[in-house]
């Protein structure tokens, strides 16, 4: 009888919001097709990885051979991949598929109880209900139930998208965007609902506490990956294997471009060493300046008769080396990771943190609705 | 007796709603003032007063929307504040302004009110919307404000409360509206035996409904007596000469230009009532509509009784 009535209270919520549900709905599943067709554009190049980790960007290397026919091939097979990868419309789904989950989340959350303020309908419910407990929790399941398999088809939708932009990449090893696909969307999508849901309570007003949430899930998100490098996952990495740093290498070629490499250890912090001792930026610095002795080199041009021409060249036109000291007394730096094969533990974390975070913002709106007037 | 309620709970209940120096303050203007008042079970009480004279508040205080500054208040015997549970259990509340869901049908109401009310007697109110030839399935946002009036109040007596709480229903139905409102109110609770506080500003309809008077002024009760004691007891004139033993109570601008004076009779003011509700009103006693008005005078202070 309970659970029939908490489904009622559900489908009913769905009936009250029905231009939220609707536009919610439509939107999660015309952005997860978009995502997939946009996906199978790109797988459907059929790139071989060599051509992509070859492709120059279309830079023609004076000193080399002329490239052969299969070469040329190769490369326009990986610049017509670079250039869907970087067109406005493939952008553009990338931007929407990292964003719609806060989005979502806020739309769904915002009405839910600032609406019935609104609109007066609380005193309504909340004479009726003896418990307003199992009222919100009718409310809250209603947007759970929503947005859970919406923002899961998206999250699952946007690592295809990924496995496709990064095909040296596999989308559950690698940190790559990775909080803005898979899992996480889903509990991006809740803390957003939460936090908003309870903005709305406190308030008792719907567009307020839209506004009022964009604000403040936009700034969570944008300090969400520093926060978390610098507090959470700092205590986990562990130094870069040297496999890791060959692959991560060969990776670095495959994206290229605007975003700059993608690689699937997540980069926590590093660490630098002169003999053994730990030592600062600045240490390294002051060593370099001391030890290195920097020449002006002579760079070959292809005809060697004409006279090399250094004014163009930039920072290569010097090189620098110090040649009285041995390559291990050189200073040391080693990156400290998060490997890419605990994508699943880091997601799991994250995600827990996140689920945290929107278990607090409903204990707060029901703190609220416990407490607060229907009006 | 409810899951979760102690004996202790509720009190020896011998009234359906009382309140004990009630007080109401929002910011520096205080709502209602050491309200004292007792509903008896099986009564139909009008609550009538001015805009801002504490009716609405006195309603929320009742529903646990709003809390006391002092004072308590007791629904079937329940303090609403502090077993909020149980006292909605017991109540049936009908807001201002006929808040309905805007997507949601008639039907769907009652669905959403069974759902959250246990116990919600979704046929009962079915029925009496019916009687109203209201249609089930029509979307509530689209019904007329009499039929969203009927509709809270089909709802609201669906719960089988033992005291309904009616906020200024008829406020704005039209007169066929407010009189069909009436008589399905009369009809549930003569057949139900639950009493009811209609609060007003239209003193001819509560008249009709009403058995007991509860005047509200600035946040304090000016008369709280049986209506026909009201009637009986007060005296209209045009002078300033009392009927004999008589108090002033207020003076107001009546009809025309006269000014009118309202006295209260000395023998209603010794014993708090007079006669018998079947003892026929004379000519000469005033109007409840007058009753009203120089109650609401004297709340003024344009001038008469001392009103503490």
């Amino acid at each position: 009888m309970l659970a029939r009535n908490l489904l009622t209270r559900i489908w009913l919520t769905f009936k009250q919001q029905r231009f939220e549900t609707i536009a919610v709905t439509i939107v999660c599943v015309g952005l997860t097709v978009t995502a997939l067709i946009e996906a199978f554009r790109l797988n459907s190049l059929n790139v071989p990885l060599s051509c992509l980790q070859s492709y120059q960007g279309g830079y023609v290397d004076p000193y080399q051979a002329p490239i052969t026919a299969a070469q040329a091939h190769c490369n326009d097979l990986a610049k017509s991949f670079y250039d869907l990868r970087q067109s406005l419309d493939m952008s553009l789904v990338q931007l929407l598929l990292l964003f719609a989950p806060i989005l979502a989340g806020i739309v769904v959350g915002a009405p839910l109880v600032a609406k019935e303020i609104e609109q007066g309908t609380a005193p309504l419910s909340w004479a009726l209900s003896g418990s307003r407990r199992r009222w919100l929790l009718g409310k809250v399941l209603a947007g759970v139930v929503l947005l859970a398999p919406l923002m899961l088809a998206v999250g699952l939708a946007a690592n295809v998208l990924e496995g496709a932009l990064n095909p040296s990449l596999n989308p559950y090893a690698s940190f790559s965007n990775y909080l803005g696909r898979g899992i996480p969307d889903v509990f991006w999508a809740l803390a957003a609902f939460a936090g908003t849901f309870a903005l709305g309570t406190i308030l008792g007003r719907t567009l307020p506490a839209v506004v009022l949430a964009l604000v403040v899930c936009f700034f969570v998100r944008a300090a969400w990956d520093s926060g978390m490098t610098h507090f959470v996952l700092r205590s986990f990495a562990v130094p870069q294997s040297q496999e890791s740093q060959q692959s991560q290498q060969q990776q670095g070629y495959v994206v290229y471009g605007p975003g700059g490499p993608a690689y699937a250890d997540l980069n926590i912090y590093y660490r630098s060493y002169i003999d053994g001792r730990e030592v600062t930026d600045a240490e390294v610095n002051a060593w370099y300046n001391q030890n290195m002795v920097c020449v002006p080199i002579a760079v070959p041009t292809p005809d060697a008769s004409a006279t090399p021409d250094y004014s163009n060249m930039g920072n290569i036109a010097t090189a620098c080396e110090a040649p009285t000291i041995d390559q291990s007394h050189f200073p040391q730096q080693i990156l400290y990771v998060i490997p890419g094969s605990w994508y699943w533990q880091t997601v799991a974390l994250e995600s827990g943190l996140l689920l945290l975070g929107s278990l607090f913002c409903a204990a707060v709106a029901l703190f609220r609705v416990e407490r607060r007037r229907p009006y | 007796m409810g899951a979760g309620i102690g004996a202790s709970t509720i009190s020896t209940v011998s009234a359906a709603l009382t309140a004990h120096g009630l007080t109401k303050r929002f910011k520096r203007k205080v709502a209602l003032d050491a309200v004292d008042i007792t509903i008896a079970p099986g009564s139909v009480t009008a609550l009538v007063g001015p805009n801002g004279a504490g009716k609405t508040t006195l309603i929320k205080v009742c529903m646990a929307f709003e809390r006391p500054n002092a004072g308590h208040v007791e629904v079937d015997g329940v303090d609403p504040w502090k077993h909020r549970s149980e006292a909605l259990r017991r109540v049936g509340y009908v807001p201002q302004t006929p808040a309905v869901y805007r997507g949601l049908s008639v039907e769907e109401h009652l669905t959403m009110a069974r759902s959250l009310h246990s116990g919600f007697d979704a046929d009962y109110a079915r029925r009496r919307l019916d009687q109203l030839a209201i249609p089930l399935d029509q979307r509530a946002d689209t019904l007329s404000g009499g039929q969203a009036a009927q509709l809270g109040l089909a709802i609201a007596l669906g719960t089988r409360a033992k005291v309904l709480l009616l906020d200024e229903p008829l406020a704005n139905l039209d007169p066929l509206a407010r009189r069909e409102f009436i008589q399905v109110l009369l009809d549930a609770v003569k057949s139900d035996g639950s009493t009811a506080l209609l609060s007003s500003h239209i003193v001819t309809d509560v008249e009709e409904a009403c058995d007991g008077l509860i005047i509200l002024g600035a946040g304090k009760v000016l008369l709280d007596c049986p209506l026909h004691v009201a009637r009986t007891a007060h005296r209209l004139t045009d002078s300033e000469t009392p009927p004999p033993g008589a108090t002033a109570v207020g003076s107001f601008a009546g009809k025309g230009t006269k000014r009118m004076t309202l006295w209260r009779l000395p023998d209603a003011a010794a014993s708090g009532g007079a006669g018998s509700p079947d003892a026929a009103a004379s000519d000469d006693d005033a109007s409840l509509e007058d009753v009203v008005l120089g109650y609401l005078a004297a709340g003024r202070g344009t001038f008469g009784l001392q009103l503490n």
